[in-house]
């Protein structure tokens, strides 16, 4: 055991949105090579990033997650061409959506990431997580999941009540 | 001035130019007019044109309500300027050629805010926020203008002009949640936005599509929050502005806050103004390789 192990109060859930040809071909080489990284992200695997629609990342919020993370290839490699170039102007309109609805937009991360970059892969998965895990549950939205939680009371005080 | 506009339009109709000339006609009350559909000559004399027509005709020309498809060659339309900007945008966009319709257009002293407010004339405490920082009050494209058309100076850039967007901005995030939390706990989803919207093309709206469902149909507040989030992204870059889906909101949710902000950025980051332009195509269906940004790692 190289590493030392520290647990967390918080443990976040991430969802990734990911360019198959570089983004997911680089987690593949971390995994192949043994890298060590943040266990918290789960990934979805799309053609391209231009692929990536906002509406997934809007659902993943819904869905409960803390933080989305959207990768693809460099400007300039993408196997469809283009399909970057689309992702990047949508994403910079998106995140200032996002921002104004009141989400902070550390929780949304974008980055480029190539097939042959997989420290860089796992230097952006840890990061964000640390930096999700400092931002604590996405609150905002679970109160919109379950808007009666504050007023919950645990049986075990209710019995001592 | 909407007397040579009737006279022209009744022109056009006897001489089967046009099929049909869309415009507003007195409604259900004083303070109120209605979109009237003139297909024979003679219902050309029921048009009005004032500070009372605010409805957003361009909404028919658009694809989804089929009326194009009812066999009218040729649509007449009376639009104010901003009216204007949305038949250009439509055009932008493919949506519609645009020798399929005829422009009447004529000079707009501004709108009403909502019909409500309309006690006999337009004034200060009355008019449409967006009629103040309006440039197309001489319309910018019309295939008929009443009298000389002067020119105007409109490469200004976009002015945000809801007075609530500036108090919004500058909050922190968790207050700003807070406020839309508290607006949209009110939307009971009635897609009034969706309906006045002259931009939403889909014919099937991404919200009735329920396999797989991708924003959720109940009014709760969390499908609330997906539905008018997809819905301004969907408009980033198209909206031209009209400020409709806030004055069609039951509950009075500033729906077009969103749209606003969204413009904001788009004429800071493309340098892109929506519906001045039949040949510039909106920025997020295009790109450049050029591009910078400030987000990404």
């Amino acid at each position: 055991m190289s590493k030392g192990i520290i647990r967390h109060d918080f443990e976040p859930k991430i969802m990734g949105f990911v360019c198959k040809w570089c983004t997911y071909s680089g987690a593949d080489l971390a995994g192949t090579s043994r890298m060590d990284y943040s266990p918290h992200v789960r990934m979805v695997r799309l053609p391209c990033s231009g692929r990536i629609d906002p509406q997934f990342v809007i659902k993943a919020f819904e869905q409960g997650a803390d933080g989305v993370i959207i990768s693809g290839c460099h400007p300039g490699d993408c196997h469809y061409n283009e399909g970057n170039y689309y992702a990047r102007r949508r994403n910079l309109a998106f995140r200032n959506l996002m921002e104004f609805n009141g989400i902070d937009t550390k929780r949304l991360e974008f980055s480029w990431i190539s097939a042959a970059e997989a420290i860089k892969f796992t230097q952006i998965i840890d990061k964000f997580t640390n930096q999700v895990r400092e931002l604590g549950p996405n609150e905002g939205y679970r109160v919109l999941l379950d808007p009666y939680a504050s007023r919950l009371v645990k049986s075990s005080e209710e019995s001592a009540a | 001035m909407i007397e040579q506009i009737r006279e022209k339009a009744r022109e056009l109709l006897e001489s089967g130019e046009l099929d049909v000339v869309i415009g507003y006609a007195e409604g259900s009350d004083p303070s109120r007019t209605t979109p009237i559909f003139c297909r024979k000559p003679e219902d050309t004399d029921k048009l009005v044109l004032d500070g009372r027509c605010v409805n957003t005709l361009p909404a028919y020309l658009n694809k989804r309500h089929e009326y194009p498809k009812k066999g009218w060659k040729k649509t007449g339309i009376i639009g104010k300027g901003c009216d204007i900007r949305a038949i250009t945008q439509l055009v932008a966009e493919n949506q519609l050629k645009r020798d399929e319709v005829y422009i009447f257009g004529a000079e707009c002293e501004g709108v009403v805010a909502h019909p409500e407010k309309w006690d006999g004339s337009l004034h200060e405490g009355n008019c449409a926020s967006k009629c103040s920082s309006c440039d197309v009050k001489i319309p910018l494209d019309t295939d008929f203008y009443p009298g000389e058309k002067p020119e105007v100076d409109r490469s200004g850039p976009y002015l945000v002009t809801a007075p609530a967007l500036a108090t919004l901005v500058k909050m922190d995030d968790e207050d700003r949640f807070a406020f839309w939390r508290d607006d949209f706990d009110r939307c009971f989803k009635c897609y009034a936005c969706r309906e006045v919207c002259p931009h939403c093309s889909c014919n099937i709206c991404i919200t009735d599509r329920t396999m797989p469902s991708w924003v959720d149909q109940a009014a709760h507040t969390k499908g609330v929050f997906g539905w008018h989030l997809t819905r301004a992204m969907h408009l980033v870059g198209r909206c031209t502005g009209c400020g409709e889906c806030t004055r069609a909101c039951p509950v009075n949710i500033q729906v077009d806050l969103f749209n606003q902000k969204m413009k904001e950025v788009i004429q800071e980051s493309f340098d892109y103004k929506s519906g001045y332009s039949m040949e510039v195509k909106p920025p997020l269906i295009t790109y450049n390789t050029d591009d910078t940004e400030n987000y990404i790692r």
